[in-house]
C-alpha cells in the first residue's frame, strides 16, 4: 500500500543559515496516529509545517499520495491544503469572533469565494459546523466568543475547525503544551478517538514521553534536525528516548539543569 | 449526510445582528442622502471642466517647471521657518498650562477641568480658521500665521503634554517624598525626567503637522508658500504648480522620516 | 560579583554625549533665531499693534440675522465631511492592507502602495481641495475628493500599524485551512482591528468637519465660501455670526465623537 504522505529527503535552512531539517526521509501509511518527539528546536515544527507547505523546503519533496505538495502554488495549494487540519499551541482561534464562526472558517477552503467572503455558509455546512462541534463536547458554546473559553475548550474548537474541513490528514504542533495534564490528556483523547473514528493520518508533536507512548501506533523522534528512532510505541524504551533527548530521563534525576 | 438539525441562534446574536444590519443601513442611507441634496455639478459640466484642464494640467504635471525651484525652496523654507517658530512658542506656553491641566498634579482630578476646557476649546476653532481671522485684524503675511499655528498648536500640545504627565509613573514619587524630598523635589525630580522625552517627541511630531499647516496657511494670505502658489492655482500655470508640489512633497518627507527617527530615539 | 570601583568608573556621561547635547542644544537655538529674523516675526509689533487687534475683535459682534444665510452651507460643509470619511475608508482599506507587511501580495506591490501612501499624506487637506476646485468646477465636488483622497492617506497612516501587530496565529491557522488571501482578512484581520479602526474612522470624521469648513475659502465647498464673501464685503457681524456657529459644531462633533470612541474600546 503506497504512503500517504511521504517526506523524500526534506532539508529546509532558514535565511540566516540555521539547518532545521537536515535531510527527513518518511512514509506515512494512510490512517496511522504518529507521535514526533524531541527537544525544542529538534526540527519537529518544521517538519510538520512541510506537509502543508506553511515551511518550504530548501531542498527535497514532501508528497501526498503522490502529489507533490511542495511545488504546489495558489489554487492548487490551497485544494490540498483544504484537505489538511492543523491545530496548534496557541489554539490561533480569532478571539473576537464567535467559536461557530472559527469553525465555519474551516470550511473556507471549499466553500464559493463569494459566499466565503460575504460570511453566508450554506445550511449543510452551519450544521456540519455544529456537529463538530458536538463531536468535540461543546455544542453549547457555539455563539460564545472564543476567548471567553478555558484553553481545553479553545483547542476542541481547533480540532472542531480542522474537522469541519473534512479533512484526510490531521497536523497538531504541540497541542497540549499550553494545557494542564488532566486537560492535555483529556484533548489529546479525544484527539485520538475524532482521527479514528475519521480514519485520518495523524501526525502530533509532543513534549511529554508518557503521552507518547500512551497514544503513539508509531513514534518518530527527531535530533538536531534529523530522525534518530522510528518505531512503535512498544519499542520506545527509555534508553530509546536518551538518545532523543540526548540527556538520562531518569526521574531521579534533575532535568532543569544543564545536563 | 443528511443535514442535521441547527440549533437556534440566541437571542442576544440575533439582536446584535439586526443592530448591526440597522446601522449598516443608516450609513448608507445618509449617504445617499447626502449625495441628492447637495448641489453637485452635472455630469456635463464636470466632463466639460474635466476636458478644459485635465489635459494641461497633466502635462503641466509631468513637465516641472524648474525656472520656479528657487522661488518654491525659499518659500518652503520660509514655511519651515514659520514652523519653527510657531511650534516652539506653543511649546513653550503649553508647558505651564498642561500641568494646570492634569489631574494627577492638582490633587483631584476635577481641578483640572477649567484647564482641559480652554485646552478643548483652543484645539476645537480649526487653524485655517483662526489664520483667516488674524490676517483681517493683523494684515497678511508670515506673522498672523505664526500666531494661528501657536495658539492651536498650544491646545494640541497642552492635551498632549497633560496625558503624558497624567500617565506617568507614581512610584518615583513616592520614592522621593521617603526620601525626604518636598513638592518642588518630587517636580524637578521626578515628574520632569519621567516627561521631558515624551514632550519632546510630541513636539517634533506637532512640528511634522505644522510643517504641513504652514504650508497650507498662505492659501488665505498667512505667509509661507501657499500665498505663490494660490497665485499659480488662480492663473492656471499648472507646471509651476507642479514644482511647487514636487518641493512641498519632498521636503515633507525628509522631514517626517529626519523627525520620526530622533522621535523613535527619544522615548 | 563584585561592584564596579567607584574610582574607576567614570561618573558623568562621556565627553562624546555631551558633546552631541550641546551641539543640538545650539543648533536648535540657532534655527529658532534664524527663523525670527527671516520670517520678520516682530514681537514688538504684536505688543504696539495689540491696540488696533483689541479694537479689530470688538468689531466682531456677531449679527445674529445672518443665521438663515448660514445653515444650507452648513449642512453642506458636514455632507462633505460625512461622504469624504465614508469614501476614504472604504477605498483606503484595500490600501492599507496592501502597504503592510502581513496582509500584502508581494514585496513589490507592498512598496508601490507605501509609496503612494506616503505621497498622498505629505500633501495637506486645504492644499488638494485648492488645486482640485479650478478643475472640478467651484462647488462640493472638489472638496468631496480632495478630502476622500485625504481621508484614505491619514486612515493608512493611522492603521497600518494596527494591522501589522495584530496575532499571526489566526493568519497560520486560516493559510493552514486552505483559505486565499482576501478571506484571510475578512475572517482573521477584520474582527482583530474593527473595533481600532472605527475609533480612528470617528477620529477622522472629526479632522474631516473642521477641513471642510474651511476648504470652502478656496470653492470646495460649504461654509468657507460664505466667509470669505462676508469678509470681501467687512460683514464683520456675519463673520463672528458664522464664527459662533462653526465652533458650536465642531465642539459638538468632537465631543459625540469622543464619547462614540470611549464607548468602543
Amino acid at each position: 500500500m503506497s504512503a500517504h504522505i511521504s517526506f523524500h529527503d526534506v532539508e529546509v535552512t532558514y535565511p540566516g543559515g540555521l539547518k532545521a531539517l537536515k535531510g527527513v526521509t518518511l512514509d506515512v501509511p494512510r490512517g496511522e496516529f504518529v507521535v514526533i518527539v524531541g527537544l525544542s528546536g529538534a526540527g519537529k515544527s518544521t517538519l510538520i509545517r512541510t506537509v502543508n507547505n506553511l515551511v518550504v523546503p530548501s531542498r527535497g519533496d514532501v508528497t501526498i499520495d503522490g502529489a507533490s505538495v511542495t511545488r504546489a502554488q495558489g489554487t492548487a495549494l490551497r485544494q490540498m491544503r483544504s484537505d489538511i487540519g492543523m491545530i496548534f499551541q496557541t489554539f490561533n482561534l480569532v478571539k473576537r469572533s464567535s467559536v461557530l464562526r472559527n469553525v465555519l472558517a474551516g470550511r473556507l477552503g471549499d466553500v464559493h469565494p463569494l459566499r466565503g467572503l460575504l460570511g453566508l455558509f450554506p445550511r449543510a455546512d452551519v450544521a456540519y459546523a455544529h456537529d463538530c462541534l458536538s463531536r468535540v463536547g461543546i455544542p453549547e458554546k457555539a455563539f460564545a466568543r472564543a476567548d471567553a473559553l478555558s484553553g481545553g475548550q479553545q483547542q476542541r474548537v481547533g480540532i472542531a475547525r480542522a474537522l469541519a474541513q473534512k479533512p484526510s490528514i490531521m497536523l497538531a504542533d504541540e497541542p497540549v503544551a499550553s494545557l494542564d495534564p488532566p486537560t492535555s490528556h483529556a484533548v489529546l483523547r479525544d484527539l485520538k478517538r475524532i482521527t479514528r473514528e475519521e480514519a485520518l493520518t495523524t501526525l502530533v508533536n509532543l513534549h511529554f514521553i508518557d503521552m507518547a507512548r500512551e497514544y503513539a501506533d508509531r513514534i518518530i523522534g527527531m535530533r538536531d534536525g534529523l530522525i534518530v528512532f522510528d518505531g512503535s510505541a512498544d519499542q520506545a524504551t527509555d534508553q530509546a528516548f536518551e538518545d532523543i533527548y540526548g540527556r538520562p530521563i531518569d526521574e531521579s534525576k534533575d532535568l532543569r539543569g544543564a545536563s | 449526510m443528511t443535514t442535521a438539525p441547527i440549533p437556534p441562534t440566541p437571542a442576544h446574536v440575533v439582536r446584535t445582528r439586526w443592530l448591526l444590519g440597522i446601522g449598516l443601513v443608516l450609513l448608507l442611507a445618509l449617504a445617499v442622502l447626502a449625495l441628492v441634496t447637495m448641489n453637485l455639478p452635472t455630469w456635463s459640466r464636470v466632463q466639460s471642466g474635466l476636458a478644459r484642464n485635465l489635459v494641461p494640467l497633466l502635462r503641466g504635471f509631468v513637465n516641472p517647471a524648474w525656472h520656479v525651484f528657487e522661488l518654491a525652496s525659499t518659500s518652503m523654507l520660509e514655511t519651515m521657518f514659520m514652523a519653527v517658530i510657531g511650534t516652539t512658542i506653543a511649546g513653550v506656553i503649553a508647558f505651564p498650562l498642561s500641568f494646570l491641566a492634569a489631574g494627577n498634579l492638582l490633587g483631584n482630578a476635577r481641578f483640572a477641568l477649567p484647564g482641559k476646557g480652554l485646552l478643548v476649546g483652543v484645539r476645537t476653532f480649526p487653524e485655517i480658521l483662526l489664520a483667516i481671522i488674524f490676517v483681517a485684524a493683523a494684515g497678511p503675511g508670515p506673522t498672523a500665521g505664526i500666531m494661528a499655528m501657536g495658539i492651536h498648536s498650544i491646545g494640541f500640545l497642552g492635551k498632549i503634554f497633560s496625558d503624558v504627565i497624567e500617565g506617568i509613573d507614581a512610584g518615583p514619587n513616592e520614592a522621593i517624598r521617603a526620601a525626604g524630598g518636598n513638592a518642588l523635589h518630587v517636580f524637578l525630580f521626578s515628574v520632569v525626567p519621567q516627561v521631558l522625552p515624551e514632550f519632546a517627541s510630541s513636539l517634533l511630531y506637532r512640528f511634522e503637522i505644522n510643517l504641513r499647516a504652514a504650508a497650507v496657511l498662505g492659501l488665505v494670505g498667512a505667509g509661507g508658500i501657499g500665498l505663490p502658489l494660490i497665485q499659480r492655482l488662480q492663473f492656471r500655470r499648472w507646471d509651476e504648480v507642479s514644482m511647487f508640489l514636487v518641493v512641498i512633497v519632498t521636503f515633507i518627507i525628509v522631514v517626517d522620516t529626519l523627525s520620526s527617527s530622533v522621535r523613535r530615539r527619544l522615548v | 560579583m563584585a561592584l564596579p570601583d567607584p574610582n574607576t568608573v567614570p561618573l558623568r556621561p562621556g565627553f562624546a554625549s555631551r558633546l552631541l547635547n550641546w551641539s543640538t542644544w545650539v543648533v536648535l537655538v540657532g534655527l529658532f533665531v534664524v527663523s525670527l529674523q527671516q520670517t520678520g516675526f516682530d514681537v514688538e509689533a504684536l505688543t504696539s499693534g495689540s491696540q488696533d487687534f483689541v479694537r479689530f475683535f470688538r468689531r466682531l459682534v456677531p449679527d445674529w440675522t445672518a443665521l438663515p444665510q448660514i445653515w444650507r452651507p452648513l449642512l453642506e460643509t458636514l455632507q462633505i465631511a460625512y461622504l469624504a470619511t465614508l469614501l476614504g475608508t472604504l477605498l483606503g482599506l484595500p490600501l492599507i492592507f496592501l502597504a503592510s507587511y502581513n496582509t500584502t501580495v508581494n514585496g513589490p506591490v507592498m512598496w508601490v502602495a507605501r509609496s503612494v501612501l506616503t505621497v498622498l499624506r505629505s500633501i495637506p487637506d486645504l492644499l488638494y481641495a485648492a488645486i482640485l476646485a479650478p478643475i472640478l468646477a467651484p462647488g462640493p465636488l472638489p472638496g468631496v475628493v480632495a478630502l476622500t483622497i485625504f481621508t484614505m492617506a491619514v486612515l493608512a497612516k493611522l492603521a497600518s500599524e494596527t494591522v501589522e501587530s495584530i496575532d499571526p496565529g489566526p493568519l497560520e491557522a486560516l493559510r493552514a485551512v486552505g483559505a486565499g488571501r482576501n478571506r484571510v482578512i475578512v475572517y482573521a484581520v477584520l474582527p482583530q482591528i474593527a473595533a481600532t479602526m472605527t475609533s480612528f474612522v470617528l477620529y477622522i470624521f472629526e479632522i474631516n468637519v473642521r477641513a471642510s469648513v474651511v476648504i470652502g475659502y478656496v470653492g470646495a465647498g460649504g461654509v468657507g465660501f460664505l466667509l470669505l464673501r462676508y469678509l470681501n464685503f467687512f460683514d464683520w457681524g456675519g463673520v463672528a455670526a458664522l464664527i459662533v456657529v462653526i465652533f458650536a459644531v465642531v465642539l459638538l462633533i468632537d465631543l459625540l465623537s469622543v464619547w462614540a470612541r470611549s464607548r468602543l474600546i
